[in-house]
């Protein structure tokens, strides 16, 4: 939270707290995200029980193992859960409502065992719809390359 | 269990949007409370473990400045950043050790002083989800609402019963504040769209206060005024989000699993009488029925429509009011806990259950419940 910002009534003097960290996301997300710049969706996948994580996890929980295998991903993928996003968490961290409702989905990629969260384009959904995913390399912040996904059909 | 642990006193004190407290004044309070209950001074020897977090407490080693008021200078003090309920089972854990015969464990919140849902988001991925700021606690749980409703046919009218059950329930409990007698389920589903299928109602609001309760074996367990003894406990620990199917609560199921074992519960329905869950949101409770064996699995939304876990069901569930009526983030759990102890204990005022000598008690940390403890406590 910055200074200045309306954090409700506090009694007396409120100090605002600024800690800024700065991480490295690490070979194993630099490499996912250098693949989405050439419109490529990698997941890691286990030696062992051959599970696939996207996005890309560097032990597997289930076996132990470190994931030093890749696979690369269709664009394809199903509904796994969904919501209609009425608010959003505003910058002092209250949910303000948004000028029109957003689907966010819960999608696991045709070959991975694990879920990705992203906002859906449209204003339907259902759990086993098939969507594709909307890639783009020149996002200006890098985390939001894999955008979100469309409707397959 | 090798000794024989009790909760021989309890504290509270009531929890408000925003009280006119600091959290060491309100830290202070439950803490004199719960070791004058019991005659225990400070040179007395006991351990402490407090239940708060850096990161909601705005400084790092954030139960800083709450060792004189837990009344823990010079001792074998320690905390959890996690709910409290952990709290109780690690003290649990120092006596059973041997090492210590006594132990004074709080929780506090203090919600009002930060920036209520960003702390929250701190929690996902932060390579990925956390800087997208499309999940937080509210739209994790709407994604596991709908995975649970899609897998089962559990209907947004039984997820707002449940809310609207424990709005009226707060309304006999004079510590919650989020309080609504009569609330209806169509009142809980006309308020505020936030994410689908949750509305404003559903969500177990943050709060600031604290509780306190003081475990016991040996000698102080055997001179207690109505102890309440811990039969069994168990906690289990589940994935990321992402990574699990989120239709079922699998750290509360094999938490439960555990502590029933301990505690020799093999039909929970017609052995306990009562029960406290940690609902941050109102299809948590009915999900929680089924990860607790009330019924079987699918069947969370049907056991609720039976009316089994109304204050006259027989097996009332949250008579407190449970979370939704306050959710005093890192002592939400212990809260239930102390809950089900004052039932057992008949003190519970208005909300008081006749006849409850076994209850269970829960709590939960992390997005979507990704990790559970489970208290089973017993009369004499």
């Amino acid at each position: 939270m910055g200074a200045g910002i309306d954090i409700g009534p506090v009694p007396r003097s409120s100090i605002p707290i600024n800690p800024a960290f700065q991480w490295s996301v690490g070979n194993w997300m630099d490499y996912f995200y250098d693949g989405l710049k050439e419109g490529k969706i990698r997941g890691s996948k286990c030696p062992e029980c051959g599970k696939v994580s996207l996005p890309p996890r560097m032990v597997c929980q289930h076996c132990f193992a470190k994931c030093e295998d890749w696979v690369e991903l269709p664009e394809t993928g199903t509904v796994e859960s969904f919501t209609m996003a009425h608010v959003k968490v505003g910058a002092n961290g209250e949910l303000e409502d948004l000028p029109q409702p957003e689907i966010i989905v819960m999608v696991k990629h045709d070959g991975a065992d694990t879920c990705v969260a992203a906002r859906l384009e449209g204003q339907n959904a259902s759990v086993g719809m098939k969507v594709k995913a909307v890639i783009d390399p020149e996002a200006e912040n890098f985390v939001n390359m894999l955008a979100g996904y469309r409707p397959a059909e | 269990m090798e000794r024989e642990v009790a909760i021989i006193a309890y504290a509270q004190t009531p929890y408000e949007a925003d009280a006119n407290a600091s959290r060491e004044m309100q830290v202070l309070q439950v803490a004199k409370a719960a070791l004058e209950a019991v005659g225990l001074k400070q040179e007395d020897r006991y351990t402490v473990i407090t239940a708060n977090n850096d990161y909601l407490d705005g400084r790092t080693i954030s139960n800083m400045r709450l060792v004189e008021p837990a009344a823990a200078w010079h001792k074998n003090e320690s905390k959890v950043e996690m709910d409290g309920a952990y709290a109780a089972i690690y003290g649990l854990m120092r006596i059973l050790s041997g090492d210590h015969d006594v132990a004074l464990i709080i929780g506090e919140s203090q919600a009002s002083v930060y920036a209520r849902w960003i702390p929250g988001i701190m929690m996902f991925d932060p390579t990925f989800d956390r800087q997208r700021w499309l999940l937080n606690e509210v739209s994790a749980a709407a994604l596991q609402a709908r995975a649970y409703m899609n897998a089962f046919g559990v209907s947004e009218e039984q997820i707002a019963g449940v809310a609207a059950k424990n709005l009226d329930n707060a309304s006999r409990n004079p510590l919650a504040f989020n309080k609504l007698a009569g609330a209806s389920s169509e009142k809980v589903l006309s308020s505020r769209k936030l994410y689908e299928p949750i509305t404003e109602l559903m969500v177990a609001p943050y709060c600031d206060g604290a509780c306190a309760l003081v475990l016991a074996a040996g000698e102080m367990a055997k001179k207690a005024e109505k102890p309440v003894w811990i039969k069994g406990v168990g906690f289990a620990h589940d994935s990321y989000l992402t990574e699990r199917p989120l239709e079922e609560m699998t750290s509360l199921k094999m938490a439960a699993e555990k502590a029933y074992a301990m505690a020799g519960i093999k039909d929970p329905v017609s052995q306990v009488d009562l029960a406290e869950v940690h609902e941050n949101f109102a299809h948590e409770e009915l999900m929680g029925y089924e990860a607790l064996g009330f019924c079987g699995r699918g069947e969370g939304g049907a056991f609720f429509d039976s009316g089994a876990t109304k204050r006259d069901g027989k097996l009332p569930v949250n008579a407190s009011g449970g979370a939704i009526g306050a959710n005093v983030v890192c002592a939400t759990g212990l809260a239930r806990i102390i809950e089900a102890a004052i039932q057992i204990r008949g003190e519970a005022g208005e909300r008081q259950i006749p006849g409850v000598k076994t209850a269970v008690a829960t709590g939960q940390t992390g997005p979507c419940a990704q990790e559970s403890v489970v208290f089973v406590l017993g009369g004499e």
